[in-house]
């Protein structure tokens, strides 16, 4: 999953099982965009953090970085169509000629270089770059953080440790660099990769900066982070503690790059500001060409959402992120118990105290974000039967109601008494923990979730994990019943949702399902999806399997996520940008 | 105008938390060119806020003095009682000059005394560095300070005792004035050095032809250095006279205690000190009549109840030696030449 | 003298070694795994043990502490093969979360450090000396309560209100000091801008050390205007001007000099909420940050340099000391 780009104390709030919300696009096309684009002026990035995790396009995971230095600095062989609403999902050609061509049951993948593109030094760019750029991940000593699906799936050998025995440009073995030219190679300016097994959507990965080019002479291995060269509009010139500057790449030209419209002369993120000063700078309108790049604090939020002085300066749409709490099925295999604890709790008040409905998301219905538009239809097993409803009612299909259906919580409960009496005593005596990040809410929610569970007779406790999270929850020996989580996907694809949380393939398997009976009819139906190049079909597959998944109650889910964006008066051609889940960056323009 | 300072009737008050305080009540002592005039009593009575009276360097803001305390300069002369604080401040350091009593810290710790006793001449006549310097080393010497080149370069703490009170006095004595004022000047010495200081003192004076005022509660002091004595009790004189009238022929109840208090040598251990009996008054609350009824031992010779409801006057057969009692003189001069002989067995 | 400067260096020095093997072993037996905060939700077991091997974590602690430690003499390497690059020396170690030589932050960092330290000091010794000293003079008079009540305020504010109120209301709303968005310019280069920058965060730092100091310049002269030197000085008939300001300031100058010293010692190790409030890119926000990200090389250093600088201006206080009161001088 890409790392959250939203700041840790929101997401402590809402991992803590926030609740559900209406999930409405709000303002998915700003009303903003009568006017004919400007060139000219600078656009400000406002942000509190003291820099984006990474640049190197090897090494960024980050949606919204992503979303950043694909609009203006660095092009990938396809992009995301830079337009509002759900066909911005699609995939369009960037530095190919098309949206690439699988063949063999999609184990084997061409693109092919569009001629004109340059790097920011006036070198052409060739598939040689190409290639380069995609064997830098393979040093995970040095290039980390990316994703690491070319490891996965690039048809090299691995080793007896589970490694790849290519170990990337810096330092190699002559087999590892063998395996890897035969895995991926050039002819002329056509690019193949050859995988390991059937990948329908590879070309999805190819919008991550993994498969990028980059000069071999220019490398600087880990230093590369701080200034990479850029195939886009803008070049960085400056990249310090205070500012990120990008300014204009004389080099680019319009001719060779369908995509992108670069209006601003200079685009610049301001690091380190303090986010009540963001808020207040929002506010007063002080910096009329500037975005919020992490949005607003919650005590501003109504401020900026119920004022309609912010009319055409605010949106609110659904994030990326399904939450949930992984149910650890080795501690916790009698399902009753799960689905007892599914509707005891008290998803609206959770939800309500982090700012209810209207800013902090709605009762998610599966583990597939709503903004997974091809994939997405709310399950009708949890949840509301329309994910946009947050009344406070029984849903007559999933028996989901937002406060708790206690009947029924308390009828699973009563059958479980006699069907596991051992996980039975274990929830009403002893108790079940939670494991969960700590964060300043905690002395809220906790009673509030320990008072729901409770109505059935269930104990809970929580074990806070200062530091080091995932790491600990992901060791089997270490993770408790219950794990706080949350997933996106990594492109517009389910396919990296289901298989990632419910194979044992997939790397991030909280629900340690493999020894439930269903495990092995999904993990097939999991496979047959991953190989249909269909997209309608694959959609639909996803959709069963999401299903399937919350039929078998190995999560809890909870929230789907919303975003919040606001920007100064200012800036125009604002659009919520659907596969990345933030604005369309790279079509924003200052109006001077 | 003979003398060189002239304190006609001084009364200085100011309030404290419990109600005003009469430190000094109605004082005239005057000293005269080459004359040494001492002030004797104990704490309290009243001496030292006389001294301080003379510079102006009392609380301007909360004390309140009334009388006359005229200073000569040469052909002019300045009543430092109503004077303004600039004029005053011309004949500090220049007509009139005090030591105090702790010269370690009466001298500036962080400047060279080269530098603060030039710094006294400065004052008086700005920018003449060259002679303030020069003067510097001359007092030097004179105060028996030997090596002055070197020493002016040092500071107060690389002096001893002596030296230090040395250092003063050269300082006080810069710009040559009329009167020294001296407050306690040996009290923070010992004995031997005390007497060197002494010693100098009238040295410069003689040479100088300069007053001393002397403020002490050492009688041994008054007797080797003072030409005339008063003594205060009260913030009251009590007696005023020249050195022999008072040690051979006291005619204050109060001197005679004095006088008879002082261990003498030769002596036996086992004789008990004969202290005046009971303690000084209250300056808030004076008794009425004479402040030293409580303790005295010849009311007797008093008229009746006199001494308790009457404040005797500053009065004496002989203008040069007066007192303040009730008692006839005539019948003091028998029974404290009495005394005074049985005190010297 | 000097043998008393030599002395007194060789054992700041010393001191200086031991905090620093102090501060690298607390940072040492922390109880976390720092190899496995570097990555998040996508983390093996492989990749954390790469990022060990990577950040040198997997070396034994002497090991670790020795190459910090020659690295400042001789520099040091880091990678390998052909992604091999030196910090060259003085090198504190590498910033991997920053992808650059701790060196290299510090030079970017401590100019604003500096120029904020400096200029706060400035302001403060002025107006809190000055303030201090016509308290002093006019003890009990309206001047002496006004300063009372400045003081008041100055010491009873945190720096985080007084800093946000300048922020969000002189600078956004009010729009007296306009919002510097471009980040630090030397004075010789941009005068204007430099002000701009600087002169809300010195406000910040001031009032609150200047507080301090009018308190403790009021005490200090009040105390020194007791003293019988100072009677002596008026008896030579010095002004009230030159008694007060050559005479009382002389002396109460080695406790102030002394206490000022220290405050900007500590100041150079970062006015850690000024810089953050303001967003200057000092070292204490340096420092901030790298705790939040927990970029080990990066805290040991600035906490190991903020030790020097204290230590080093205690040693200078106390040699000036010496110099400003004659009587604790060693001959």
């Amino acid at each position: 999953m890409r790392k959250n780009a939203i700041s840790t104390r929101v997401l402590a709030a809402l991992s803590a099982g926030v609740l559900a919300s209406t999930v409405i696009t709000v303002g998915a096309i700003s009303s903003a965009n009568a006017a004919t684009p400007k060139a000219g002026g600078t656009l400000y990035f406002l942000e509190h953090t003291p820099r984006l995790d990474h640049y190197d396009p090897s090494r960024i995971y980050t949606g919204r970085d992503l979303a950043f230095m694909n609009s203006f600095h660095t092009r990938t062989l396809v992009a995301y169509n830079p337009v509002p609403g759900a066909a911005g999902a699609n995939l369009v050609a960037d530095l190919a000629t098309n949206t690439g061509v699988p063949s063999n049951e999609a184990k084997t993948w061409k693109f092919t270089l569009r001629p004109g593109s340059t790097f920011e030094d006036g070198v052409a760019i060739t598939c040689d770059h190409v290639k380069y750029g995609a064997s830098r991940v393979f040093a995970t000593d040095v290039i980390n953080d990316g994703p690491a699906y070319l490891q996965q799936w690039l048809d090299i050998p691995k080793d007896d440790k589970g490694n790849s025995i290519y170990t990337g440009p810096y330092k190699n073995t002559p087999a590892g660099v063998a395996a890897f030219n035969k895995a991926v190679t050039c002819v002329g300016r056509t690019i193949t990769f050859n995988l390991n097994k059937s990948i329908a959507d590879f070309n999805y990965l190819a919008t991550y900066g993994v498969i990028s080019p980059v000069q071999k002479k220019l490398d600087t291995g880990d230093k590369y982070d701080l200034n990479p060269q850029s195939s886009g509009p803008y070049k960085i010139v400056e990249n310090s503690a205070t500012q990120l500057r990008l300014v204009r790449n004389a080099k680019w030209n319009k001719s060779s790059d369908p995509i992108r419209t670069p209006y601003p002369d200079e685009v610049i993120i301001q690091f380190g500001l303090d986010e009540e000063v963001i808020d207040q700078i929002m506010f007063e309108d002080s910096v009329p060409g500037a975005v919020n790049f992490t949005g607003p604090l919650p005590t501003n939020r109504d401020k900026f959402f119920k004022d309609a002085k912010f009319a055409n300066r605010r949106m609110n749409n659904s994030d990326p992120y399904a939450r949930y709490l992984a149910f650890n099925l080795a501690k916790m295999p009698c399902k009753e118990i799960r689905q007892a604890m599914y509707y005891a709790r008290n998803a609206k008040a959770i939800l309500d105290y982090a700012g209810g409905p209207d800013y902090s998301g709605s009762y998610a219905t599966g583990v597939i974000s709503p903004l997974l538009a091809t994939d997405f239809e709310p399950t009708k097993v949890v949840g509301p039967s329309d994910y946009k409803n947050t009344d406070d009612v029984v849903d007559p299909t999933t028996g989901f109601k937002p406060s708790g259906n206690v009947a029924k919580a308390q009828a699973l409960m009563d059958s479980a008494k006699t069907k596991c009496p051992a996980d039975y005593k274990k929830a009403t005596e002893t108790g079940i923990v939670i494991d969960s990040r700590p964060s300043a809410s905690d002395n809220d929610t906790i009673p509030i979730n320990v008072a729901a569970y409770a109505r059935v007779g269930i104990k809970i406790s929580y074990n806070l994990i200062k530091s080091g999270y995932y790491p600990t929850v992901m060791n089997p020996d270490k993770q408790s019943d219950l794990s706080n989580s949350g997933w996106g996907a990594d492109w517009a694809n389910a396919s990296t949702v289901i298989p990632e949380l419910f194979t044992t393939a997939g790397g991030f398997n909280l629900s340690q399902n493999s020894k439930d009976p269903a495990y092995k009819a999904f993990e097939d139906k999991v496979t047959l999806a991953m190989k249909t190049t269909d997209r309608k079909k694959q959609a639909a597959l996803w959709k069963e399997l999401d299903k399937e998944a919350m039929n078998n109650f190995w999560v809890l889910p909870t929230v789907f996520g919303k975003t919040l964006e606001v920007w100064g008066s200012a800036v125009q051609g604002t659009f919520f940008w659907v596969p990345q889940g933030h604005l369309g960056y790279g079509k924003l323009w200052v109006n001077q | 105008m003979k003398n060189l300072l002239e304190i006609k009737d001084l009364k200085v008050t100011f309030p404290t938390d419990d109600g005003f305080v009469q430190a000094v009540d109605g004082v005239s002592i005057s000293v005269a060119p080459g004359e040494t005039v001492a002030i004797v009593g104990e704490s309290g009575s009243g001496k030292t806020v006389t001294s301080l009276s003379v510079l102006g360097l009392h609380n301007r803001k909360l004390t309140q003095i009334s009388g006359s305390i005229i200073v000569k300069d040469k052909d002019e002369s300045l009543d430092i009682a109503s004077a303004p604080l600039d004029k005053i401040r011309g004949y500090r350091g220049r007509v009139v000059s005090m030591i105090f009593q702790d010269p370690m810290s009466s001298l500036h710790p962080y400047y060279k005394i080269g530098s603060q006793l030039a710094e006294a001449y400065l004052v008086h006549h700005p920018g003449q560095k060259e002679a303030a310097n020069n003067k510097a080393l001359e007092m030097l010497s004179l105060v028996g300070i030997s090596e002055p080149k070197v020493r002016a370069k040092e500071y107060p703490h690389q002096f001893s005792g002596g030296m230090r009170q040395r250092v003063m006095i050269a300082m006080a004595l810069m710009n040559d004035p009329a009167v020294l004022i001296a407050d306690e000047p040996t009290t923070a010495l010992d004995v031997t050095v005390q007497a060197q200081i002494l010693q100098l003192l009238k040295d410069l004076q003689q040479k100088l032809n300069m007053g001393i005022l002397l403020i002490t509660h050492d009688l041994g002091i008054v007797a080797q250095v003072a030409d005339r004595v008063s003594v205060m009790y009260a913030g009251r004189i009590i007696e005023q006279g020249g050195v022999d009238d008072i040690f051979y022929n006291p005619h204050a109840p109060y001197t005679l205690g004095l006088l008879k208090s002082v261990p003498r040598i030769g002596s036996t251990g086992s004789e008990r000190l004969k202290a005046i009996q009971g303690q000084p008054p209250s300056l808030i609350n004076l008794p009425t009549g004479c402040a030293f009824a409580p303790r005295c031992e010849y009311i007797s010779l008093a008229p009746a109840d006199s001494c308790q409801t009457l404040k005797p006057d500053l009065l004496g057969l002989a203008d040069s030696h007066r007192s303040r009692c009730h008692v006839p003189e005539e019948k003091r001069d028998k029974s404290f030449a009495a005394e005074i002989k049985g005190a010297r067995v | 003298m000097p043998r008393f400067i030599l002395r007194r260096a060789y054992f700041a020095i010393l001191t200086i070694l031991l905090v620093s093997i102090v501060v690298y072993g607390v940072f040492s037996i922390l109880p976390f795994d720092p190899a496995a905060l570097t990555c998040g939700q996508k983390c093996t077991p492989t990749i954390v043990e790469a990022n060990r091997i990577k950040l040198g974590f997997d070396k034994p602690l002497w090991d670790q502490y020795w190459l910090f430690l020659s690295g400042i003499f001789i520099g040091r390497t880091y990678g390998s093969g052909s992604a091999e690059f030196t910090c060259p020396a003085p090198s504190f170690g590498y910033s991997f979360n920053k992808n650059t030589c701790v060196t290299d932050m510090l030079k970017d960092a401590l100019p604003i450090t500096i120029n904020l330290a400096i200029g706060a000091f400035v302001i403060w010794m002025i107006v809190g000396v000055g303030l201090g000293l016509i308290a002093a003079k006019f003890r009990g008079r309206y001047p002496d309560a006004l300063s009372s009540v400045f003081v008041l305020l100055g010491t009873s504010l945190p720096t985080f209100v007084t800093g946000l109120f300048f922020l969000i209301y002189v600078t956004i709303k009010w729009k007296i000091v306009p919002l510097s968005l471009k980040g630090y310019v030397s004075i010789f280069d941009e005068p204007v801008r430099y002000f701009q920058y600087f002169i809300l965060p010195w406000l910040t730092l001031a009032i609150l050390f200047a507080a301090f100091y009018t308190r403790f310049t009021r005490a200090t002269v009040l105390e020194t205007l007791g003293e019988d030197y100072i009677r002596t000085a008026r008896a030579k008939g010095l002004s009230e001007k030159t008694v007060l300001l050559k005479h009382t300031m002389r002396a109460a100058l080695a406790p102030i000099t002394t206490s000022a010293g220290l405050d900007i010692a500590g100041l150079i190790g970062g006015a850690i909420i000024t810089e953050s409030i303001f967003n200057l890119a000092g070292l204490g926000r340096m420092t901030l940050q790298s705790v939040y990200e927990f970029d080990l090389s990066v805290v040991v250093a600035t906490t190991i340099l903020a030790a020097a600088v204290v230590i080093s201006m205690n040693l200078i206080v106390d040699i000036a000391y010496g110099y400003l009161d004659p009587r604790v001088r060693i001959k």
